[in-house]
């Protein structure tokens, strides 16, 4: 036998050699241990992070959304929980079989699915938000052979089921469920579920596994507007029919309920998502805003509604080499209804002129023209009044006929609320209510009176101004049978683009409300462009007409008009 | 005696543990099976809720009322109301 000196260091009996042994079984963990520790204690955070945007870019995609329902609890958007459908190619047992029943259950041509198939190293997406029939039909063989290497992974996608309705104001959400225009975007922090809340793991085989404390549906919330589908549905209706029978390019129609400011229906065609007319379209009124000029002279008491006009020959030259004409008309004078139920320029701009250039403009800025209302929908422009030290004689006088300054619809048809309900500028509402979770409730609709504009005795006799311009004036096509109705027409000249006003292009409009004895409903319809019928008595009279009547057979209002046949 | 008596404790511990384990994969199997057909009820329950939306929007009851039934809206005139509110 082999024998070490005995000087030597090394002693190789059986406990020296169990240590040595054990040393090295011990070497391995060990080093694990350190290389643990070392990632525990100076890697943590690279590590932790890694696993937290593994799950929480999940969570993103995958998280609900609340819904957004009109003021009776109809939905107008909800997310409904669908799947996409995945292959593992590494676990697909037959892979003749697994894609001839994707194929059929799917309703793919084998050729798309065996193109992906090639494509992809090992996973790929087969489809994406398949219906629940085929979602039910892929689960009930997962667990089968056919089924192996098949993955349904879940996910949200948002679903309007009244269609296109009241989109422009609903917006719209990206495939990660952020709101991105429209209530979507305004109100995207109560609609979006709040994923710091929502704790996850990741199981063995990759599923999520949400904290057992939190459910899904626990914070979000839902957002109600005041907006009623089915009035909406009438707006949407009617103002489509209008646009393409007169061939106009756009077209606005609004109501408004003038005691509350509530928007009951805001319909703008074409329809874009997100992209509300109501709050985004700028335009100048024309002769709608004659109901603001001489409303507030009568205020002011610079004018009574007995006085009468001198026409100057129905040819009025304002400044030197500025003629303004009432080519409608043969009369020398004009009383303020007869102004208004002809729409004369000159009775107008004088009576712009008579109230004075500062008064008027203070006058617009209380009926809340060039600010941007409370809503403050994304993109909602403020118009545009321009200061009235910059006036001229000349911008006075057509400031009084509704040239010179830029609105929106939402500012006109609330100055003509304030008309309406004796006075007071109401504070628009487009939500209702905001539910979130937990059964807590935000009323946002309450009625909010922004300022009194006009005294009581000047609303009433304006109310019966603007009725006579539908009962003996240009507004004749607004009439309902056993209903007083009030309003005003407009036909202003676009802004050409080489300068000045385009003869041939127009805006066509009308607002009014009804009925006259207690008004319950305001309209406002704007056709933009018309290729036929370019006036507002004409082509936007009719769709008021159409959309009141609904709007008066709905909510069941009697008529205030008794001696109708 | 004694050790045969620790061999019998152990083989009904690790007889008791098997048979444990072989009941909690059969109740597991049976949960994820319910959950299963759960998920898949819900989902139907979600496209068919969904369909009733769709068939009550007001565009469609109109289309279904005048194309149907030869309806058209009535005039507000028109309405008597029985009760006032």
């Amino acid at each position: 036998m082999f024998k070490r000196p005995a000087s030597s260091p090394f002693v190789f009996n059986v406990k020296s050699r169990m240590r040595a042994a054990g040393m090295v079984i011990l070497l391995a963990p060990l080093c694990i241990f350190v290389r643990l520790f070392y990632m525990q204690t100076f890697l943590y955070e690279e590590f932790s992070s890694k696993a937290e945007r593994a799950i929480y870019n999940y969570l993103a995609e995958d998280r609900l959304r609340g819904k957004i329902l009109d003021v009776n609890g109809r939905e107008l958007a909800e997310s409904v929980r669908t799947h996409s459908c995945g292959v593992n190619k590494r676990y697909v047992q037959d892979k003749n079989k697994t894609v001839q029943f994707l194929s059929e259950t799917l309703g793919m041509p084998k050729k798309t699915i065996l193109d992906k198939w090639k494509r992809a190293s090992n996973f790929f997406f087969v489809a994406k938000k398949i219906k629940p029939d085929k979602y039910i039909k892929i689960s009930q063989i997962l667990r089968t052979r056919l089924g192996q290497g098949l993955e349904l992974t879940p996910e949200y996608e948002r679903i309007h089921p009244y269609g296109e309705s009241a989109l422009d104001l609903i917006g719209a959400s990206n495939s990660k469920n952020y709101g991105l225009s429209g209530i979507e975007q305004m109100y995207n922090r109560e609609l979006s579920q709040d994923i710091s809340k929502k704790r996850a793991k990741r199981a063995r085989r990759g599923e999520i596994i949400y904290d057992r404390k939190l459910k899904e549906e626990l914070s979000v919330a839902n957002v109600y507007l005041t907006v009623d589908a089915v009035a909406q549905f009438y707006a949407e209706s009617a103002l489509k029919k209008a646009v393409e029978e007169v061939g106009a390019e756009h077209g606005v129609a609004v109501v408004q309920e003038p005691k509350t400011g509530k928007i009951l229906a805001a319909a703008s065609y074409p329809v874009k998502d997100g992209q509300s007319l109501a709050f985004q379209f700028t335009y100048e009124p024309g002769s709608t805003f004659k109901t603001i000029a001489v409303s507030s002279a009568l205020d002011a008491g610079v004018v009574r509604v007995t006085d009468s006009i001198d026409m100057d020959g129905r040819k009025w030259e304002i400044a030197r080499g500025v003629v303004v004409r009432d080519n409608q008309h043969e009369k020398d004078f004009l009383s303020v209804p007869e102004i208004m139920q002809l729409s004369s320029n000159i009775g107008a701009g004088k009576i712009a002129l008579e109230l004075g250039a500062k008064n008027l403009f203070y006058y617009i800025k209380a009926f809340g023209f060039g600010t941007k209302t409370d809503i403050n929908f994304n993109g909602e422009s403020k118009g545009n009044v321009p200061p009235y030290s910059k006036w001229t004689k000349v911008d006075t006088a057509t400031k009084g006929y509704g040239y010179g300054v830029a609105v929106t619809p939402i500012q006109l048809i609330n100055a003509y609320s304030a008309v309406a309900n004796g006075g007071i500028l109401m504070q628009p509402h487009i939500i209702d209510r905001i539910e979130y979770a937990g059964g807590k409730v935000e009323k946002k609709s309450k009625p909010v009176k922004i300022r009194r504009v006009l005294k009581q005795e000047t609303s009433d006799t304006m109310k019966k101004v603007l009725q006579s311009v539908v009962e003996a004036g240009s507004g004749k096509r607004a009439r309902i049978t056993g209903y007083q109705v009030a309003g005003k027409t407009g036909t202003a000249e676009k802004l050409s683009k080489e300068g000045g006003y385009a003869k041939r292009s127009h805006v066509a409009s009308f607002c009014g409300f009804a009925p006259v004895s207690d008004p319950q409903f305001t309209v406002l319809v704007i056709l933009d462009n018309p290729a036929k019928y370019s006036f507002g008595g004409t082509a936007a009279a009719p769709v008021f007409k159409e959309i009141m009547e609904r709007m008066l057979a709905m909510k069941g209002i009697q008529p205030d008009q008794l001696d109708f046949e | 005696m004694k050790l045969f008596g620790l061999v019998f404790v152990l083989a009904l511990f690790g007889f008791g543990v098997v048979m444990m384990r072989i009941e909690i994969n059969r109740s597991g199997r049976n949960i994820s099976q319910l959950q299963n057909e759960v998920e898949i009820k819900e989902a139907r329950n979600q496209y068919l809720q969904l369909e009733i939306s769709r068939l009550s929007s007001p565009g469609n009851i109109t289309r279904l009322a005048q194309e149907k039934l030869g309806m058209v809206p009535a005039k507000p005139h028109e309405i008597v109301l029985l009760e006032e509110k």
